[in-house]
């Protein structure tokens, strides 16, 4: 393999990467804020709002990431009527999908992690006059954070090699440049570029998350 | 009236009555101790003084405000206002594990009483000194031993500046060694003038700070009285079981 074509592929993988990446990005910073208001959402004393916050988790939980990118992409603007209304970027409808995809995970996630709190932190802030929404932001969602970080980390890995389903809904990433490079050029060397590529985002993310971790640690 | 005035206090949890009809009243740097069976009602007494427990009915009233009036709550604001005039240590101590212990100490003041970053820095370090943790500002409470935990909640509960304070059992959760440091740091509160309602195992504390010493056993008060006179003298039946029971 010659060092020009090496240069020929990877420009177009690294343009991929960047989209790749950028869904990441998105779908972490907003994923993460919406699945903890879908966790409190489903603990509401409210039934049919609790009822609707888990149904949603369990909908989403129970069927395919790709048939939900599916039905948002292509789905949605078939819908007589409505239909033409909902014809997004491709990208944005994807990263709609995701968030809404990787929220219900979260949700459950932030679920088990409030359920490990003690109830006695909560009565501890509130004879020290903290009212609800200090208990949380100042007690409750750091300790949270610190039960939830290990298996947040594996969803944020999962999504890093979840972006590669874009490829199924036509917007082109990294897999999508690969791929045609494989075609074009009859060699599987673009594949262990990407495979490469993937490898590299999740050692850098896994190291970022276990600093994470350790600042976490309260020690 | 008194300084704490409660009256006919009920609280049931399902068909279980907790607590039958509690009435009693403290003055003003007293300090009073609760004992009694466990079950009978004694935690669920200071939970209800502090809004951890919601009351079925009667009255409690602060420095001359009602809290509750006949089973009615005043309004929140009132509510907040009295509530701040309370502290409470419990018996699992619920330090903030995510917090060292100097921001567990100033973590309240900062955030409800909005004040001042160096006038807080102050209260707690001195605070720290009282309680003898000056040390462990900085460590995180998962280092510290059971007693130092319980002083540091201790002091965290001064930082708000109340004045009453209230204790759950505070030593019942430690090694019989540690229990010495904390009962220490509460005797010098006595000294203080510190108006103290204390749940405690501990007769010979009790005994030695108490002005006066209530006995609850199944969701009443049985007899209540200066401590010689309930430890030496008491008068029903159920006091002397129970005290034969734990002396
Ligand atoms: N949250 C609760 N739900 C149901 N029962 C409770 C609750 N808290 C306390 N109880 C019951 O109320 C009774 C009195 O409890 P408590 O006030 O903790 O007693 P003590 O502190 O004297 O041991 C016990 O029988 C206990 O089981
Ligand atoms: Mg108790």
């Amino acid at each position: 393999m010659s060092f020009d074509y090496f240069n020929m592929i990877i420009r177009p993988m690294l343009e991929g990467t960047k989209v790749t990446l950028l869904l990441f990005a998105i779908v972490i910073v907003f994923s993460l804020p919406l699945g903890f208001l879908i966790t409190l959402l489903a603990r509401s004393r409210f039934k049919i709002v609790s009822w609707l916050a888990n149904g949603y988790i369990f909908v989403i939980r129970g069927t395919p990431l790709l048939l939900q990118l599916l039905i948002i992409c292509f789905g949605l603007p078939m819908i007589p009527g409505i239909g033409e209304y909902l014809v997004l970027p491709r990208f944005t409808a994807a990263c709609i999908g995701f968030v809404l995809n990787y929220a219900a995970y979260f949700a459950e996630i932030f679920r088990g992690g409030l359920l490990a709190i003690d109830k006695g932190q909560y009565e501890a802030a509130q004879v020290l006059g903290m009212n609800r929404w200090q208990t949380l932001r100042v007690i409750i969602i750091p300790q949270m954070i610190r039960v939830t970080l290990p298996p947040i980390s594996n969803e944020a890995i999962t999504l890093v090699k979840d972006t590669s389903l874009l490829y199924a809904v036509a917007v082109p990433e990294l897999l999508h440049f690969a791929q045609t490079a494989v075609n074009r050029d009859f060699t599987i060397v673009p594949y262990f570029f990407a495979g490469l590529i993937y490898l590299i985002i999740t050692f850098f993310l896994t190291i970022v998350l276990k600093r994470l971790e350790q600042k976490y640690q309260f020690e | 009236m008194a300084f704490i005035e409660i009256s006919g206090l009920k609280k049931s949890f399902g068909n279980q009555v907790v607590l039958k009809n509690i009435s009693f009243s403290v003055e003003k740097n007293e300090v009073v101790a609760i004992i009694g069976p466990s079950g009978s009602g004694k935690s669920t007494l200071l939970r209800s003084m502090v809004q951890l427990e919601t009351v079925d009915a009667g009255s409690v009233a602060i420095d001359g405000e009602y809290f509750i009036k006949d089973g009615r709550y005043a309004d929140s604001k009132t509510v907040k206002s009295l509530m701040t005039k309370i502290g409470m240590v419990f018996q699992q101590f619920h330090l903030f594990p995510h917090l060292t212990v100097r921001e567990n100490l100033e973590i309240a003041p900062r955030i409800v009483k909005k004040e001042d970053a160096s006038i807080v820095a102050r209260k707690s370090e001195e605070l720290l000194k009282k309680v003898g943790l000056l040390d462990k500002s900085d460590a995180y409470p998962g280092k510290l031993s059971g007693g130092q935990k319980q002083r540091v909640a201790i002091a965290r509960a001064l930082m708000m500046e109340p004045e009453i304070m209230l204790f759950d059992e505070p030593t019942s959760a430690l090694d019989p060694e540690l229990t010495g440091e904390v009962l220490q740091v509460m005797r010098a509160l006595v000294k203080e003038q510190m108006t103290m309602l204390v749940v405690t195992h501990e007769m010979e504390f009790a005994r030695e700070v108490a002005d006066r010493v209530i006995f609850m056993d199944g969701g009443e008060i049985v007899e209540m009285g200066r401590p010689l006179t309930i430890f030496t003298n008491p008068r029903h039946e159920r006091t002397k079981l129970f005290l034969k029971r734990v002396v």
